[in-house]
């Protein structure tokens, strides 16, 4: 080949290069694939844009997806230019196994510009096309509002492709404080360890190695709270294993037993009872609303002594010691939970603390409030509180435990069914959240805003998941469908901490807007608000979001089974089914008319 | 009697290795033996909770895990007397109860844990599981056998007994060379 031929092979193979060069956006709630596609649960009503224009409060997050296409194997850069702050994140594709499709979850912290190519060396998609990136804009609550304008560049060296941006910043500003609280929960710490081989593989050896730990833990919590979300750690297990960091140390038996040491428990729990872990967050240091005491029922007291005085003497010498170290930290703040997790189908314990089922065991709850009764002082500033998780017998619990129990986390589908129990719960001072799971990566975007909806229109105070840091062994490549996460480990890419997911934005963002709709509510009409918001998040009416328990299921919750609960549960379920990606982009665009008509 | 035979046992403040772990695990499988009461642990499973275990429901998988429940007296009878068992060893050691699946010979259930959550046996969340083969060796010749399967454990599992004579379970007694602290808090 001459040098005239290789040039104009060149230029020619510039020009495919550049020629296939595309930049384009997606609302949020349209999720890319790496084909330059969209995900085919969020299809309905999709819609490519070539610029991105919005509305936003202030103290709130606005959120898009930038999509780089481009069949060339050469370098590319994308470059952010805006003056709001803004984070972008690389969208990791995962090959979904039940499916074997591909979905964008984990979103990795990077760098504008920054430079990457088609298809990704590390993602290795078979005939990918296609990068997508997240890109939050975050607008303070101190934002001058007006219209800022900036834009999104994508170049490859021989050309680039251009996207404006226009954010309209309105007065209103997102309140701090959110009516539901978003609850992540999780169990122990094992799962920290697997997850990050490299940060605690000396875990057990020396004091710095645990106060990786600590971090991680507190970027945990972090990366929840930046979210607007909580986190929950159980440090025990079904038969009452405490694991090291959740509980202080004690010594003695009977009468002798008290804290030998704070200082791990301290070192762990002070700057999230103190609020200091949460320093450099947007949202400003504050201390962790809730957490699970290690109270069980073989801690602190040994289950040896039940039922003898040593047990109480055990219990009420921890207990009361608890309350004072925490009174004179000034930890007042937070909620501490003695809650009870366990299940006698795990064999530890003779009576199940969680769900329930045979209403005997409600003597036990009532025992060990006495219990507590007997440890903390009536006028103490630290707020102990018994929690009992309800299914089952929830209607039954409600009743007999009056008094005892103070914070009830109920199964979501049953309290359909008793929900008009809330306003009697709340009066006596009960904090109530309802549970359930995580939605998937395949279901629709818009799933993941059905739960914190549907709380907030039933009343209740907040929503669980209760498991959200379990990605599986291996959700690059092979994910099990993210049921049980809602954040991935960061090690892979060298981040030392949690990266966010998708979905954990996505309802982030449906917490803010609830904020503000939340607002409205109060100062106008409740119902006229939450009447617009659920006719336009999937066109009903707010009777429809009401349940009532269907007469075919037996009198005694002991003839109830998971398959009649279910099949009980589907005609109200159904309604909340086939929800539109773009369902709570119609409802942000009513919080948002609303608070610029209002303010 | 039961007090002099505790009394007479002094075990070791620390297992550094597994022949110290095997030969204090036996002592306490002896004292095992003779201490848990086999008519009491045959009170422990409900007979409703077994119906459920031994019928599994084909539209719930469960069934069996919901409707489980236990004599609380039985229950809590025996655990004490597991966790003074373990208390011998002034290390962590649990006395797991295992008992035959009545009416089912070739299943077995572990019946009480203890708190260090340690087995090596047992699939973590089952109700009952096929019946392990050293466990029915010692519900046949009623003899205690030591087994080291799992890297690090060591199990020493004694035959328990009723009023009959008959074994009616086995108890696990259970130590770890290197302990995990943070092991199975889940």
């Amino acid at each position: 080949m001459n040098s005239r031929s290789s040039l104009l092979a060149g230029l020619f193979a510039l020009a495919i290069q550049c020629s296939a060069l595309e930049l384009r956006a997606l609302p949020e709630f349209f999720r890319p694939d790496p084909f330059g596609g969209i995900v085919e649960s969020d299809r309905d009503g999709a819609g490519w844009l070539t610029a991105i224009k919005a509305k936003a409060a202030r103290g709130a997050y606005v959120s898009f997806h930038l999509v780089a296409g481009g069949s060339g194997a050469g370098e590319c850069a994308l470059s952010i230019d805006f003056p709001l702050t803004t984070d972008v994140y690389r969208e990791w594709f995962h090959l979904n196994t039940a499916d074997r499709k591909y979905y964008p979850d984990a979103l990795i912290p990077i760098r504008s510009p920054y430079r990457f190519q088609i298809p990704s060396s590390d993602n290795a998609i078979p005939g990918q096309t296609a990068q997508a990136f997240w890109i939050d804009f975050w607008v303070p609550a101190s934002t001058e509002p007006k219209t800022y304008r900036g834009r999104a560049r994508l170049s490859d060296g021989s050309g680039q492709r251009t996207i404006p941006i226009e954010i309209s910043v309105l007065p209103a500003v997102v309140p701090e404080r959110d009516p539901v609280t978003l609850d992540n929960n999780s169990y122990g710490t094992s799962w920290l360890i697997q997850q990050y081989p490299k940060a605690l593989a000396t875990v057990n050896e020396s004091r710095r190695a645990e106060d990786e730990l600590f971090r991680l833990i507190h970027e945990h919590h972090q990366l929840f709270y930046d979210h607007r979300g909580t986190f929950h750690q159980l440090g025990y297990g079904h038969a009452g294993k405490v694991g090291p960091e959740f509980a202080p140390e004690l010594t003695g038996t009977g009468a002798e037993k008290h804290v030998r040491s704070w200082d791990r428990f301290d070192r762990h729990y002070g700057p999230l009872l103190d609020g200091s872990a949460f320093a450099s967050s947007r949202r400003g240091p504050r201390p962790i609303p809730y957490v699970y005491l290690p109270v069980n029922p073989e801690w602190p007291a040994s289950f040896l002594w039940w039922g003898e005085p040593g047990y109480q003497a055990e219990f009420t010498n921890v207990l009361s010691e608890m309350e004072r170290h925490f009174r004179e930290k000034g930890w007042t703040s937070t909620v501490f939970e003695v809650f009870f997790n366990q299940k006698k189908r795990y064999k530890g314990f003779q009576w199940d603390g969680d769900e329930v089922r045979f209403s005997r065991d409600n003597r036990y709850f009532v025992a060990y409030h006495d219990l507590v009764a007997k440890a903390i002082p009536a006028d103490s500033p630290v707020h102990f509180r018994m929690r009992a998780d309800t299914s089952w017998t929830m209607a039954h619990q409600f009743e007999e435990l009056k008094g005892v129990v103070s914070f009830w986390v109920a199964g979501a589908g049953e309290f359909s069914w008793y929900a008009d129990m809330l306003p009697q719960l709340k009066q006596r001072g009960d904090i109530v959240w309802n549970y359930g799971g995580t939605p998937t990566v395949e279901q629709v975007s818009s799933t993941i805003t059905l739960n914190p909806l549907q709380s907030w229109i039933t009343g209740v105070d907040g929503f669980v998941r209760w498991l959200t840091v379990n990605p599986g062994p291996d959700p690059w490549r092979h994910l099990n469908g993210g049921g049980e996460t809602l954040i991935y480990p960061g090690e892979r890419f060298g981040v030392e901490g949690p990266l966010a997911s998708i979905r954990l934005k996505l309802q982030r963002n449906c917490l803010q807007d609830l904020a503000l709709l939340d607002e409205e509510a109060k100062a106008g009409s409740r119902d006229r608000v939450r009447e617009e918001v659920v006719r336009r998040f999937n066109n009903t009416k707010l009777a429809e979001w009401r349940n009532t328990r269907p007469e075919t299921l037996p009198k005694s919750v002991l003839e109830w089974n998971n398959a009649d609960l279910g099949d009980a549960l589907k005609p109200f379920e159904s309604r909340f089914s086939n929800l539109q990606p773009s369902a709570w982009l119609r409802v942000r665009d009513f919080a948002l008319q609303e608070t610029g008509s209002s303010k | 009697m039961k007090c002099v035979l505790f009394l007479m046992i002094v075990l070791p403040a620390v297992a550094t290795d597994v022949s110290t772990l095997e030969r204090d695990l036996n002592e306490i499988a002896r004292v095992a033996t003779a201490m848990v009461d086999g008519d009491v642990c045959e009170h422990i499973v409900t007979d409703r909770a077994l119906r459920y275990m031994s019928h599994p429901d084909p539209r719930d998988q469960y069934a069996d895990g919901d409707n489980y429940d236990v004599d609380d007296d039985a229950f809590i009878r025996t655990k004490k007397t597991l966790i003074r068992l373990a208390n011998l060893a002034n290390y962590p050691v649990d006395a797991n109860l295992w008992m035959p699946l009545r009416g089912d010979p070739r299943r077995i259930q572990v019946v009480i844990r203890n708190k260090y959550e340690m087995s090596q046996f047992w699939d973590w969340g089952k109700l009952s599981q096929a019946m392990v083969p050293e466990m029915k060796e010692v519900l046949q010749t009623g003899k205690a056998l030591t087994v080291k399967q799992k890297p690090k454990f060591v199990s020493v599992l004694a035959p328990v007994r009723n009023s009959l004579g008959q074994i009616v379970g086995v108890v696990e007694v259970v130590g770890e060379t290197t302990p995990d602290a943070r092991e199975n808090v889940k």
